[in-house]
């Protein structure tokens, strides 16, 4: 801090520690604490106070017509003390139903039914496999392109690798959904081939496949898995790699000793960088299945936000899948035997 | 572990269109400790990596203990190289590094354990096992780069100038230690070296090569006294040059005409009368004349004086060149001043059909 006066003066250094401040609460602390809030109180709805209100109504009616042919003094000031009292019992029944009780409590987060419970751990299951897929697929990507490609290759491929990113995520996904479909690439080659008909559709339904979704998320992240290991592997000394195969190290035992070992923060960051985007994605679950083969949890967590209107139960779902994402990025980092300074890199 | 011996024939590399190493035969005796010295960027790397088989040569054979090593990866080669940076594994202890070229060959943990634990005994690493390489000083991670050599019982160890990282007490210490491991195991040692004084001191026979030629092979002596090139007299060893124009020469001598006078030298390249020729005196053959009966004598203007602590080193300028005496340092010279008559033997200089000199 004192460093930073020093070099950049009080005025600078005002302003960045202000921008870190907002920068922390706004994108960090806010978002989160309001959701955590959300998640932990329910309403307390009486469906029957709108019945009662009106039937307090319909006595204090009856009390005031009761009051006007009242003679005898004391029943006057006997019924005129029920009337306040019944009034003050309407206002504040009244109270209640404009703004009704909240609960705290984890009621929304045991709330789960065993059909949610089941997706949710479905989802995360699958987004496990999906990383697994997009580490076996860009392990050797990155290593070819970090330590066996001329440097002019290594910048195509990796160019080759970003362009697509430069496209909307739907259109990549729709693009695989127009390979997938029914009458999609794949079918029309196999047609082509005689080996289906789209007469009798017996055409491959790969939409209706699980696997159709993993394909699209391994291919709407494979960046976030590639760069993070391509970084780490691109800093080892490539004399490690002949000095192992000087050894009779063999290609499994150089990559098991030597290069793994070496790029593990890549690989971690990775993983946790992928499984996140998968566990959460909403668009490539929702346009690879059109709701053909089950919900994912993303899916269900949006329904409760935007279409039951229970925002508890939905701010309970996400954070939920938030507490799997911190409980999966501690694992990778005991995993790996990496630290937080190392991931940060 | 045995020696074997290392044979290149009319072995050429070629990167594209450039030639990194013009047809090179050499022969490595085994069992002896043969270095490849010269300038950065002479082809040494290269032909080191021919050996240990990261490259096939262009053209030309590379034989080991008399196999043919042509088509044979680094693995299937009886080498083991120790790299420039030495590559040691920085996330493994300094047992693993030497033992992983057993666990290649698949021996169980505990015999690799035990054999690495006898190899860092033999360098001098007791109880440094369990470390990790980046614990220790330079010289220590050198010991571990050659027991991690060693383990895989090489034939020929190839060395790629290990001692330019450390300081220079620690290079003159590892000279010594390397030379007693190479006696130790009786390992054909290629060592590689752009340091003149570390192939002098450390080999049986040394290899000066120049752009992709290799000038001159033979034993340290015959590289000093007699470099067989202009260049080798100039890269090993300091020598002065005087050009010139060969007068008379006979099976013996040579006389050669320079700006300076006449010389008379060793005719080494069986000149003729009108060559162009160079002489090279070394400055400890040159002295001061002070009523000696020398061959050759010249007249040079006294420049100054370096203390070297056994010798002196004395500048001059003769003509218009710089010329060197060393003189032993046995203080009783007087001062020098003004014009000093220098000269030399006939024998002591030698006369070389000109050609390009070491032009660091
Ligand atoms: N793989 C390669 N591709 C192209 N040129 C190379 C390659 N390896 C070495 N060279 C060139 O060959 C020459 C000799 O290199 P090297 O053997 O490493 O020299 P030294 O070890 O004597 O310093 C240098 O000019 C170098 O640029
Ligand atoms: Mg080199």
């Amino acid at each position: 801090m004192r460093d930073l006066v020093r070099s950049y003066g009080k005025t600078l250094t005002t302003i960045f520690v202000a921008l870190v401040c907002f920068w922390v609460l706004i994108m960090i602390v806010l978002p989160q604490a309001f959701m955590i809030e959300q998640s932990l109180w329910t309403m307390q709805r009486d469906s029957a106070l709108g019945v009662k209100i009106d039937r307090a109504y319909a006595d204090l009616a009856t009390m005031n017509y009761d009051l006007g042919n009242a003679r005898d003094e004391s029943a006057k000031t006997a019924l005129q003390a029920k009337i306040d009292a019944l009034q003050a019992g309407i206002s504040d029944m009244e109270q209640r139903e404009t703004k009704p009780h909240k609960i705290y409590g984890l009621q929304n987060y045991t709330a789960m039914s065993g059909l949610h419970f089941r997706i949710f751990v479905k989802s995360i299951v699958y987004a496990l496999a999906v990383t697994v897929l997009a580490l076996l697929v860009c392990y050797p990507l990155a290593f070819t392109i970090a330590k066996l490609a001329t440097p002019q290759r290594a910048a195509l491929l990796l160019l080759g690798l970003v362009i697509p990113y430069a496209i909307n995520e739907l259109l990549r996904v729709y693009a695989w959904l127009m390979i997938l479909d029914y009458q999609g690439v794949i079918n029309s080659a196999l047609e082509a081939l005689g080996l289906v008909s789209f007469q009798d559709k017996t055409w491959v339904p790969f939409l209706e496949y699980s696997g159709s979704v993993f394909v699209a998320l391994i291919y709407a992240y494979v960046l976030f898995m590639v760069f993070p290991i391509y970084n780490t592997v691109e800093t080892l000394d490539k004399n490690q790699l002949e000095a192992a195969e000087d050894l009779g190290g063999s290609i499994w035992r150089t990559h098991w000793r030597v290069v793994i070992p070496h790029a593990k923060p890549g690989i971690a960051v990775g993983c946790i960088m992928t499984f996140m985007l998968s566990v959460g994605s909403y668009s490539v679950p929702q346009i690879m299945t059109r709701g053909k083969s089950g919900d994912w949890f993303s899916q269900l967590i949006y329904r409760q936000f935007f279409e039951t209107q229970s925002w508890n139960l939905g701010a309970a779902y996400a954070f939920s899948l938030v507490l799997v994402c911190l409980v999966f990025i501690l694992l990778m980092m005991k995993l790996f035997g990496v630290g937080i300074r190392d991931i940060a890199k | 572990m045995h020696g074997k011996n290392v044979e290149l024939d009319k072995v050429v590399m070629r990167f594209g269109g450039f030639t990194a190493v013009q047809q090179t035969s050499l022969e490595i005796r085994a069992g002896e400790f043969f270095s490849i010295l010269g300038p950065s960027g002479c082809g040494k790397t290269t032909i080191l990596r021919m050996v240990s088989g990261f490259i096939e040569p262009s053209e030309g054979r590379v034989r080991i203990g008399g196999d043919d090593m042509g088509g044979r990866g680094p693995a299937r080669r009886p080498t083991a190289l120790i790299f420039q940076n030495l590559a040691l594994f920085p996330l493994m202890s300094n047992w693993e590094n030497v033992a992983f070229g057993l666990e290649a060959r698949g021996l169980d943990k505990r015999t690799r354990r035990e054999r690495a634990y006898e190899l860092l005994a033999l360098v001098g690493l007791e109880g440094k096992e369990a470390q990790r390489p980046g614990a220790l000083s330079g010289g220590q991670r050198q010991r571990v780069a050659i027991a991690r050599a060693l383990a895989v019982e090489p034939a020929v160890l190839l060395l790629d100038e290990p001692l330019s990282a450390l300081d220079l007490k620690l290079r003159q210490y590892m000279r010594a230690e390397l030379k007693a491991i190479q006696r130790k195991t009786g390992v054909t040692f290629i060592f590689i070296t752009h340091d003149q004084g570390e192939a002098l001191t450390m080999s049986d026979r040394i290899a000066v090569m120049r752009a992709g030629v290799v000038e001159q092979v033979g034993t340290t002596d015959e590289i000093y006294d007699r470099p067989a090139t202009p260049f080798v007299a100039t890269f090993v060893g300091e020598n002065n040059v005087l050009s010139g124009t060969v007068a008379e020469a006979d099976a013996a001598y040579a006389r050669i005409e320079t700006p300076l006078g006449p010389v008379r030298a060793r005719n080494q390249d069986a000149l003729a009368a009108g060559q162009r020729a160079m002489v090279f005196v070394r400055p400890e053959r040159a002295s001061l004349v002070n009523g000696h009966d020398l061959d050759n004598r010249l007249t040079g203007r006294f420049e100054r004086r370096d203390l070297e602590g056994s010798y002196v080193n004395l500048f001059f300028t003769v003509g218009d060149q710089p010329f060197i005496v060393h003189e032993p340092n046995l203080d009783r010279q007087a001062a020098l001043e003004g014009e000093v008559r220098l000269g030399f033997q006939a024998d002591d200089a030698v006369a070389m059909r000109a050609g390009a000199l070491d032009d660091a």
